[in-house]
Order: structure tokens, then C-alpha cells, then sequence
């Protein structure tokens, strides 16, 4: 289905109403979405899809998804939390992922940007050409 | 008729011997009268044919004389002419023989030059091409080697990952997730 320009606007507007102090508010989201249950506009589908796609991109600025082989403490994510929050300015939570395809060490995603300490990726810039 | 002659002979030697010249052409027959009119008419008919006849005549021969003058005058010059016309063709040929044994001399050092540049454009090109190819030999060289290298590499980086991967031990990945921890914190 075509996505109009009306339906994509009304949607930034949907997701514009879910933030409370710049943040994803849990409590607005559900405001939205039984205001959509009740008034279902012209392009239901697109405007869900598209919405759902601001709020995970905003959710997933305030999120670390850190990606590791062994064991880590959790100290280490309190570290990595306020290191992070620090930085860009905005309370981040890290969310872990084992993935042994590193061997050893970190990769943490916040947002579009990505830290990465690993044997893997050591190993990967030896054989790279 | 011999008996006639002798008789007349002996009666003119007779009349020699015996009488003046006069009287002895008178004795012949010769009558003055007819002798004057004999010379008037040879005169007139002399005039006559010089008149009508010889003067013409001699016009005539005068006139081809002339002519034949001329024509030797004229077969004279054209012989002149035909020798300076050979004169000048054998200069001419001379000239032109001169002029084509410059030209020939000309073109064959044309020639030669032209032979001369094209072989040294042609060692040229064969070089440049020599060069080039060995340009790209060493540069295929050096791409084998490279990949070569990259394959080893990738070997070796291979082998270590599953080396580590079996032997690492969790405190020891945990030791390294401290140590990611603080290298990536501290950026």
C-alpha cells in the first residue's frame, strides 16, 4: 500500500503525543493506540507501521544493546549505563545479547552508532585487505 | 651529187682565186636586199621571242630562282633552327636529367629518413610496449602476492578464532569483557 504524505504526517504527530519530556511515555502509547482503536483513521496499517517505527528509533536512542562472549558483570552495564548517558545526554539502559561469534569482548549499539571491542573485530582488521 | 660539189668547189676556188669577196658572194646568189630584210625580220622575230618568249621565260627562272633562294635561305635557317632547337632539347634533357637525379637523390633520402623515423617509432612503441607489459607483470605480481598474503591471512585469523573460541576459558573472557569495557568507556 502507497503511503500518502497525509497518512506519514499524521503519524509524526501520533508519535510527537507519546513523548513526555522528550522520552517514549508508556501511559501516551496506550492513549494513542486506544485513540486508533476507537477512530481508526484512513490508512490504519501505514500509520501503525510508520509509528511504530518513531518509537522504536526513540527507544532505541535511549537503549544500549551490548552484544557479549563470556560472562560480564553487572557492574560493568552500570558502567557502560552512565558512560553512556553521560555522553548523550539522555538516561540510556543497556540491554545484553550473548554472541559468541565474538570470542571475547563488547559491541554496544546506541542508536546509529556502534562501539566495539573484540577479538573478533581484532582478528577482522588483521585479515582485512 | 659528188661530181656537183667538186664542180662547185673548183668554180669557187676559180672565182676565189680570180675575184674580190663581193663579187664572189654575188656570185653565190647573195642579193643585199634580201639579206637587209632577212636581218629586219630575225630582228623582229628576235624581239618578238625576247618580247613574248624569252623575257618571260627569264621572269619565270628569276622567279624560281628566287624562290629556290629563299627555300634554301628558309631550309638553311630551319637547319639552324633544328640545330639550336637540338641545342636546347639537349639542355633541356640535361637540365631535366640533373633536375630528376635531385629528385631521385631527394627522395631517396626521404625515404631513408622516413625508413629511419618509422623504425625508431617503431623501437619506441616496442619498448613502450615492453614496459607496459612488464608494468602490468609486476602489477599482476604484486596483486598475486597481496592475495596471497590476504589468504594467509585470512588462514591464520580463521584458525585463531576457533583456537580462542575452544580455548578461552570464561574468566578469561570475563577478564577481556572488563578490559572492552574500559577501552570503549574511555573513548
Amino acid at each position: 500500500m502507497h503511503a500518502s504524505r497525509q497518512s506519514l504526517q499524521y503519524a509524526r504527530q501520533l508519535f510527537r503525543l507519546s513523548l513526555a519530556d522528550g522520552q517514549i511515555s508508556a501511559e501516551r502509547v496506550s492513549g494513542v493506540l486506544a485513540y486508533l482503536d476507537k477512530h481508526p483513521p484512513r490508512q490504519p496499517l501505514v500509520i501503525l507501521q510508520h509509528y511504530r517505527r518513531l518509537v522504536a528509533a526513540q527507544l532505541a536512542k535511549n537503549c544500549a544493546f551490548v552484544e557479549h562472549a563470556g560472562p560480564i558483570a553487572s557492574g560493568l552495564l552500570r558502567t557502560i549505563e552512565d558512560v553512556l548517558s553521560k555522553k548523550y545526554q539522555r538516561p540510556i539502559a543497556a540491554a545484553t545479547r550473548p554472541n559468541p561469534d565474538l570470542i571475547a569482548g563488547l559491541r554496544i549499539q546506541v542508536g546509529d552508532d556502534l562501539y566495539e571491542s573484540s577479538i573478533a573485530s581484532q582478528l577482522a582488521a588483521l585479515s582485512a585487505p | 651529187m659528188f661530181t656537183l660539189v667538186l664542180a662547185a668547189t673548183a668554180e669557187a676556188h676559180a672565182a676565189t682565186s680570180s675575184s674580190s669577196p663581193v663579187d664572189l658572194l654575188l656570185q653565190f646568189g647573195v642579193e643585199w636586199k634580201y639579206v637587209v630584210w632577212q636581218f629586219i625580220s630575225f630582228a623582229i622575230l628576235a624581239g618578238f621571242l625576247y618580247q613574248f618568249a624569252i623575257k618571260p621565260i627569264l621572269a619565270t627562272v628569276d622567279e624560281r630562282n628566287a624562290r629556290l633562294a629563299v627555300g634554301l635561305k628558309n631550309a638553311e635557317d630551319t637547319v639552324a633552327k633544328l640545330a639550336e632547337a637540338q641545342q636546347q632539347a639537349a639542355e633541356e634533357i640535361k637540365k631535366a636529367q640533373a633536375a630528376a637525379n635531385k629528385i631521385i637523390e631527394e627522395t631517396r633520402k626521404t625515404a631513408k629518413e622516413f625508413s629511419d623515423l618509422q623504425a625508431k617509432e617503431a623501437t619506441t612503441r616496442g619498448n613502450e610496449m615492453i614496459t607496459k607489459a612488464q608494468q602490468a607483470i609486476d602489477l599482476e605480481h604484486k596483486k598475486m602476492l597481496e592475495e596471497a598474503r590476504l589468504e594467509v591471512a585470512r588462514l591464520v585469523v580463521r584458525t585463531t578464532q576457533q583456537v580462542l573460541a575452544r580455548e578461552l576459558s570464561d574468566a578469561e573472557r570475563a577478564r577481556y569483557n572488563e578490559a572492552a569495557t574500559r577501552e570503549i568507556t574511555t573513548v
